[in-house]
């Protein structure tokens, strides 16, 4: 049992947004981003040092923006996202009233961070040492783990969180999970992005089209298999405004996650011992944004018809499920071990 | 699900999740570098198989520049016969030089096939192939005194052309003469004809072993465990390529859902392959299908391979291969081979289990 004045924490590291639930019972998501004015003009017009998240990004072309997990790694010696990590730790902390001067004081605070999987198998000691001194205690976690742990799925479960950066499969086999029970694929929200972007240009090339527009098109219309109806979106083409069809490219972008994730799926599901198959197959969680995408649970499971059938749950409110399993642990560690994890 | 195995597996994990935690701040390896250290043996026992082959395409190029020819035991053969082989006549056959920019303008166009579900759900038919003869122009490939490879693949290639053609196939060729035609633009080429696959043909030379000789054939893959893809991701950081690129390349190489497409058909060519050449020559080793991440096919759309039909640092098989009727033989192989993946596609059964 916590003491009355500590806090614990549970927070979700993502490639692109980032959650944050605390024992108060406060909860806060923000876009993964951190920007510093670019010069002192940028710094009197925005009136402050660092902006985190929507703010970040509404205010870009003022700021050097950084998405420091980027492709779900930490990137070694980058001062920068060192320093976008923590701002960006400061900043969720800030949100649940952590903060030197206010309610709850930095030194009292535990916390469990889940991160993408990969960026825990490469660069755990780095991270670790990246997070120093912002709370009392610390416990790094992988993301789907976290997710597992606050779903209580935690044996013959198989989570596939499909962010921006990564896509993230890992298999609950009832141990904490090793190397073999993940995998981790670039192939995910960004790569779609890109994808979307590059048809755009190659079809449309007199558009005027950013990463940000086709995102969030994405976001708005994503599919894969036969459309539902056609999806049209405004772009300025020569500078006029103009309705354009983008159908076609909207499904060939969310397809290309298709065959990767369904190869990734099969594999991980075809190293299951044989007797424990079947409950996995008809336990498999889909999570992180790119699981909203229309048709992607039906698709995935036309797929394990292959291989005798099973079921895809798509996690209706994916925001919290990874902070609030990181909660979930932070509660339940025993108050001896918090002592040895000081951070 | 009783609720106390529920506890009783939390109350583990979690220790496990603080262990893992006490070992980073012990500053023990971690965990996973526990797991990447067994991995790493792993790969080292299975590199083999992806540094054999890059061997092969970096002897390659050396042998190809002429200075590894007399560190091969080499009986002097006469040349004559290797230099009769005729260079392939203008073909029907097409030849996508001719358009090149209009077939570039298609590549990656939106009407493009998206990317099927299952290649179980999709049996394709084949109809159109891509022959491949490896090297050319200022890439001679291996070579063996007057023996080159790049001749020998050229003229495989072509005889192996109009024997498709003769059985109702579409045949389109990457090169038709002794032309330098850069990896990626024959990958490039093969996708903008939507051909159904793609075969790419070699011949082996064996630095140290020049008494093997055997057939050998290829399909994509960066290694035979995806597990070690990670790995070789983290190791090859330092390697020019950055880890994005190369997780770009490995999601790339996942992406291809006729991989097991691939498989089949270097299933089935090295198996006619071996079974057509054993007779003609003795002791000829069946060294089975393999993978490796030869750059032409990893940027095929196609299910595609790449076969590597003698081995010409073996000088009784380097005699062979000047002869016509033994490069006929071949070329009639790969057909068998071919024709055989083709028709079990006719005839879609279930596949990928
Ligand atoms: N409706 C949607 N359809 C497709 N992709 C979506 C949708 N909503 C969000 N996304 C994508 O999901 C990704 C973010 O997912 P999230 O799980 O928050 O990522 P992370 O955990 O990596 O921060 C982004 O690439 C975003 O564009
Ligand atoms: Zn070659």
């Amino acid at each position: 049992m916590p003491k009355p004045e500590i806090l614990h924490v549970g927070i979700d590291l993502g490639t692109s947004r980032s959650a944050i639930s605390a024992s108060n019972g406060e909860r806060f998501v923000v876009d993964s981003f951190v920007g510093w004015p670019v010069d002192m003009v940028a710094k009197k017009v925005l009136k402050r040092n660092v902006l985190i998240g929507h703010d970040a990004v509404a205010n870009r072309t003022m700021l050097d923006l950084h998405r420091p997990l980027e492709r779900g790694l930490l990137k070694e010696g980058s001062e920068k996202d060192v320093e976008a990590v923590r701002e960006l730790l400061r900043h969720l902390l800030g949100l649940v009233g952590v903060s030197t001067n206010g309610k709850v004081a930095p030194g009292s605070v535990r916390a469990v961070v889940g991160v993408p999987a990969a960026a825990l198998r490469t660069n755990k000691q780095y991270l670790r040492n990246t997070m120093k001194g912002i709370v009392d205690s610390l416990m790094i976690v992988s993301e789907p783990f976290a997710v597992a742990y606050g779903l209580d799925a935690l044996l013959h479960t198989l989570i596939i969180d499909i962010g921006a950066g990564t896509s993230d499969f890992c298999v609950m086999k009832g141990r904490y999970p090793t190397e073999e029970d993940q995998r981790t694929l670039t192939i995910a929200g960004d790569s779609i992005d890109t994808h979307l972007l590059q048809l755009m240009e190659e079809r449309f090339p007199q558009a005027n089209v950013t990463v940000f527009m086709v995102r969030d098109w994405k976001e708005k219309n994503s599919f894969v298999g036969e459309p539902k109806q056609r999806v049209t979106v405004t772009a300025p083409v020569k500078g006029v405004p103009t309705e354009l069809d983008i159908t076609n490219e909207i499904r060939a972008a969310c397809e290309t996650l298709l065959a990767p994730t369904i190869e990734t799926m099969l594999d991980l599901l075809s190293r299951v011992e044989p007797e424990f198959q079947e409950r996995v197959r008809n336990n498999i969680i889909l999570s992180g944004g790119g699981g909203l995408i229309r048709g992607l649970p039906q698709a995935l499971e036309d797929a394990l018809k292959q291989v005798g059938g099973g079921r895809v749950t798509y996690m209706e409110d994916p925001v919290f499920v990874g902070s609030d399993g990181g909660l979930a642990l932070a509660n339940d560690a025993p108050e001896s071990d918090w002592e040895k994890l000081s951070a | 699900m009783k609720a106390e195995k529920i506890d009783r597996v939390r109350r583990r994990l979690l220790a496990e999740a603080v262990a893992d935690n006490l070992a980073t701040i012990q500053g023990l390896p971690p965990r996973a570098l526990r797991t990447q250290r067994r991995l790493l043996q792993t790969w080292l026992r299975r590199a083999p198989l992806v540094l054999v082959p890059l061997m092969f395409v970096a002897f390659m190029r050396v042998e190809g520049r002429g200075s590894r020819v007399e560190a091969i035991a080499i009986e002097t053969r006469p040349p004559a016969e290797a230099s009769i082989i005729e260079s392939p006549r203008s073909t029907n056959s097409q030849t996508l030089r001719s358009n090149r920019d209009t077939q570039r303008a298609a590549l990656g166009a939106l009407e493009t096939p998206l990317a099927p579900v299952t290649t179980a759900a999709f049996p394709l038919s084949v109809r159109r192939v891509v022959l491949d003869a490896g090297h050319g122009g200022s890439d001679p490939g291996a070579t063996r005194l007057a023996l080159i490879e790049k001749h020998v693949t050229l003229d495989i290639g072509d005889r192996l052309r109009r024997k498709l053609e003769a059985n109702g196939f579409e045949v389109v060729v990457t090169r038709s003469e002794d032309e330098t035609v850069p990896l990626r633009e024959r990958a490039r080429l093969a996708n903008a004809s939507r051909a159904d696959i793609f075969v790419s043909i070699h011949v082996n030379a064996l630095l140290k072993h020049t008494a093997a000789h055997g057939v050998e054939t290829y399909y994509l893959g960066p290694t035979n465990d995806p597990a070690l893809t990670n790995l070789a991701a983290t190791e090859n950081r330092g390697s020019g390529y950055s880890l994005a690129d190369m997780r770009k390349l490995l999601d790339g190489v996942y992406a291809d859902a006729r991989r097991d497409e691939s498989r089949e058909l270097a299933g089935a060519v090295q198996k006619h392959l071996h079974d057509g050449l054993s007779t003609a020559a003795p002791g000829l080793e069946n060294w089975g299908v393999k993978r490796a991440p030869f750059v032409v096919l990893v940027a095929t759309d196609m299910p595609a391979v790449l076969a590597e039909v003698g081995c010409i640092s073996n000088e009784r098989e380097a005699a062979m291969l000047t002869r016509p009727e033994y490069r006929q033989r071949i070329a009639d192989a790969l057909y068998a081979g071919i024709s055989s993946y083709a028709s079990a596609n006719d005839a879609p059964q279930k596949k990928g289990t």
